[in-house]
């Protein structure tokens, strides 16, 4: 390696084909999946978040949940995700071609969130939420920032949380959620995958005896002249 | 070709270190201070696994922002600074002459470490990416970009002006990790924050730097450092050298393919994470040939040897474990439990951190011209943290292990699985305390060897010095 420009070169292209290979050969596959457009339904899937749970993912991305929670869910026979009743089916990229930023998350200290405002047989409410996030639990911190406490003026305020005992508020007083809280709070309500694409049903196990086929491949293109099935339950 | 470092009773040229001294010195002193800031977080982040209302008030250090806060503080501010630091002194020596445009470097390192500053505080007010390793917010970005430029520019004149006719395979490292970095930076910022990707096409990119930065920067780095001292304090030349070329350019080439086996199972094609499966098998044989290089570091003595050494097997094990965690039925245990983070300490606080803290007891008596101030302090340094990293892999592995398995039980509750990893993690975060603890004693004893050294005038009439004379009171 007496050669100096040729290392850089080298160096270089190393680089280049692996930045090439990884990068732009998964955007030249994915970079024009579109949304799932149903004739049934009239409309597409995923369904454009509103505004206000746009904001909340960014709320959700600026105090680092993901440090905890993954939005992503494995396949049925990969992992205990059905199990735990985080959904139904895999998550697959198209779910994700609205979010500006996707928070696919790398532990699960908390549980996945893919699915939070349609888990069966109950998914938690704005209260709820709003009462985890204030409150904490021995598992989850609360985080008080989030909410102001304030002299009631007038009309107690509707979206005062509402707390007995010990924790409740001194008389003349409500926590009331600050914007960020109540973006947070649309945020999580509108996690919800109800939609089946064709990509995203689980691969039927091959009999046995024969070479197990690729489960997890999710890729394909836009409109694949499929049957649709809407699993509408619990969606928002 | 057979062109490594020659025998250590070589004299040891000093006149190529004392005008790099000041400019050195401050890398390292600046990387020190990271080291402990990274410290501090670590230990916030550490304390609120287990008790999750620690700081939770202060919307500052949520988890989530303390975790960024920590990775942030030790790649961008401690390895980037000793790595650097290390890697311009290699190829200032192995280049022959000495360091040329160091004023360059000394206002880069300024606007980098004001750059790292900037970057935290963004981060502790919500302005973070939300991508591991890649959490600087996009405003400091282009300015780091720049300021890394200066730091480099004695490197690339050490580079290109070098007065011998073979390289060494340090040098190949030192080059590789300057060269790289600006690369695969900009590459990241351009596809995830000036024109990002759709989708989870994110998460790929994301994942195709953080590994990237491991395999053309961090571990570069690290090896830099110890490709040099090995070789010296051994006292011989690197057995099997002949292999080192296709070693580099194993980890180069294939290193960076690696990125996607934490996305294995996600919403991404499954090509992403089974070519990653392939490269993790194929850069064993990268670990292999480092091995067989350096395995002079066994059998030697000395501070800086022990610690290369230490930093070696950690560096060898993360490479055997994260091939078999990229494996899918492997994976579907490990994938998002502690077991990862012990892996990344594995590879971070054990292997490059410990390379560097070898490179830089090396280093810096080189450059004072004096010995390391106190022996006991480099002692208690060593026994500290190698304690420390011990006893954190280990608590985490157990504390992954415990949830790895209930995880996949789906009658586990969450909140118990939580009961069962409390007490590992309590044990983890005392060892975060003995680390921070050792890593202090350490930015407290290079203070103190960098003020002697800068209070009383050199006693530099003699440029020629055995490397004996500097190693003995720290061994």
């Amino acid at each position: 390696m007496k050669n100096g420009p040729l290392l850089l070169l080298g160096l270089f292209g190393a680089l280049a084909i692996s930045w090439a290979g990884i990068v732009l050969g998964s955007h030249l596959q994915l970079g024009a999946l579109t949304p799932y457009y149903d004739d049934s339904e009239g409309k597409s899937f995923p369904e454009l978040a509103p505004g206000m749970a746009a904001r909340g993912q960014l709320v959700y991305a600026d105090l680092g949940c993901a440090a905890c929670h993954t939005q992503q869910v494995r396949r049925p026979d990969y992992g205990s995700d059905r199990a735990r009743g985080w959904g139904e089916r895999q998550s697959v990229a198209r779910d994700y071609v609205h979010q500006a930023r996707p928070q696919l998350g790398r532990s699960r200290l908390g549980p996945d969130l893919t699915n939070l405002a349609g888990r069966k047989p109950s998914a938690p409410d704005a209260e709820d939420l709003a009462k985890l996030l204030y409150l904490g639990s021995p598992t989850h911190p609360g985080y008080s920032f989030l909410f102001d406490t304030r002299q009631v003026v007038g009309e107690p305020s509707a979206k005062a949380i509402k707390l007995t005992g010990k924790l409740a508020p001194a008389p003349g007083s409500e926590i009331v959620p600050t914007e960020r809280a109540q973006s947070l709070v649309a945020y999580l309500l509108s996690l919800s995958t109800p939609y089946d694409y064709p990509e995203s049903r689980p691969v039927p196990r091959p009999a046995p005896k024969t070479a197990p086929a690729k489960p997890d491949q999710k890729a394909v293109p836009a409109t694949v002249p499929d049957v649709k099935k809407k699993a509408g339950e619990g969606k928002q | 070709m057979i062109n490594a470092p020659t025998r250590a009773t070589t004299a040891e040229v000093t006149a190529i270190d004392t005008q790099a001294r000041g400019p050195l010195l401050l890398l390292v002193g600046s990387g020190l201070g990271w080291l402990v800031a990274s410290g501090i977080f670590a230990l916030i982040t550490s304390i609120q696994l287990h008790s999750p209302g620690f700081m939770a008030d202060c919307s500052w250090l949520t988890h989530g922002r303390a975790e960024a806060l920590r990775e942030t503080a030790f790649i961008y501010g401690w390895a980037a600074n000793a790595g650097l630091a290390l890697g311009l002194w290699v190829l200032g020596r192995l280049g022959g002459s000495p360091l040329r445009a160091l004023n360059w470097a000394v206002v880069g390192t300024v606007f980098w470490n004001l750059g790292v500053i900037g970057g935290l505080i963004g981060i502790a007010t919500g302005d973070m990416t939300s991508f591991a390793h890649f959490q600087l917010p996009r405003y400091v970005q282009p300015a780091m970009l720049l300021a890394y430029g200066a730091i480099a520019v004695p490197g690339v004149l050490a580079w290109s002006g070098r007065r011998t006719d073979g390289t060494y395979a340090s040098q190949w490292y030192a080059v590789a990790a300057l060269f790289l970095f600006p690369w695969l930076f900009s590459a990241a910022q351009v596809v995830l924050l000036w024109a990002p990707v759709r989708g989870t096409l994110q998460a790929i990119a994301a994942g195709w730097y953080a590994q990237s930065l491991w395999a053309c920067w961090l571990a570069p780095m690290a090896l830099a450092g110890a490709y040099y001292v090995v070789p010296k304090v051994a006292g011989r030349v690197l057995p099997s050298y002949d292999f080192a070329p296709l070693g580099f350019w194993t980890l180069i080439f294939v290193g960076t393919w690696t990125g996607g086996r934490h996305l294995v199972g996600g919403p991404v094609p499954a090509w992403i994470a089974t070519i990653a499966v392939v490269a993790c098998a194929m850069l064993l044989f990268h670990y292999m040939v480092v091995t067989l290089n350096l395995r002079g570091a066994c059998g030697t003595s000395g501070t800086a040897i022990r610690f290369i050494r230490f930093g070696l097997v950690a560096y060898v094990l993360t490479g055997a474990l994260d091939a078999l965690t990229s494996f899918r039925s492997v994976a579907v245990d490990t994938q998002f439990t502690f077991l990862a983070s012990a892996l990344e300490q594995l590879g971070l606080s054990g292997g490059v951190s410990m390379m560097l803290f070898g490179g830089i007891y090396f280093m810096v008596p080189r450059l004072t011209g004096r010995t390391w101030a106190s022996s006991a302090l480099a002692d208690g340094h060593r026994w500290f943290v190698m304690t420390g990293v011990v006893v954190l892999i280990g608590a985490l592995a157990v504390a992954g292990w415990t949830q790895a398995d209930a995880l996949l039980d789906a009658k586990v509750a969450l909140s118990d699985i939580f009961g069962h990893v409390r007490l590992p993690l309590l044990v983890a975060s005392g060892a975060q305390l003995l680390v921070l603890g050792a890593n202090l004693l350490f930015l407290v004893h290079f203070c103190q060897s960098a003020c002697a050294c800068c209070l009383t005038a050199a006693p530099a009439e003699n440029p020629f010095r055995q490397p004996s004379t500097l190693e003995a009171p720290a061994s």
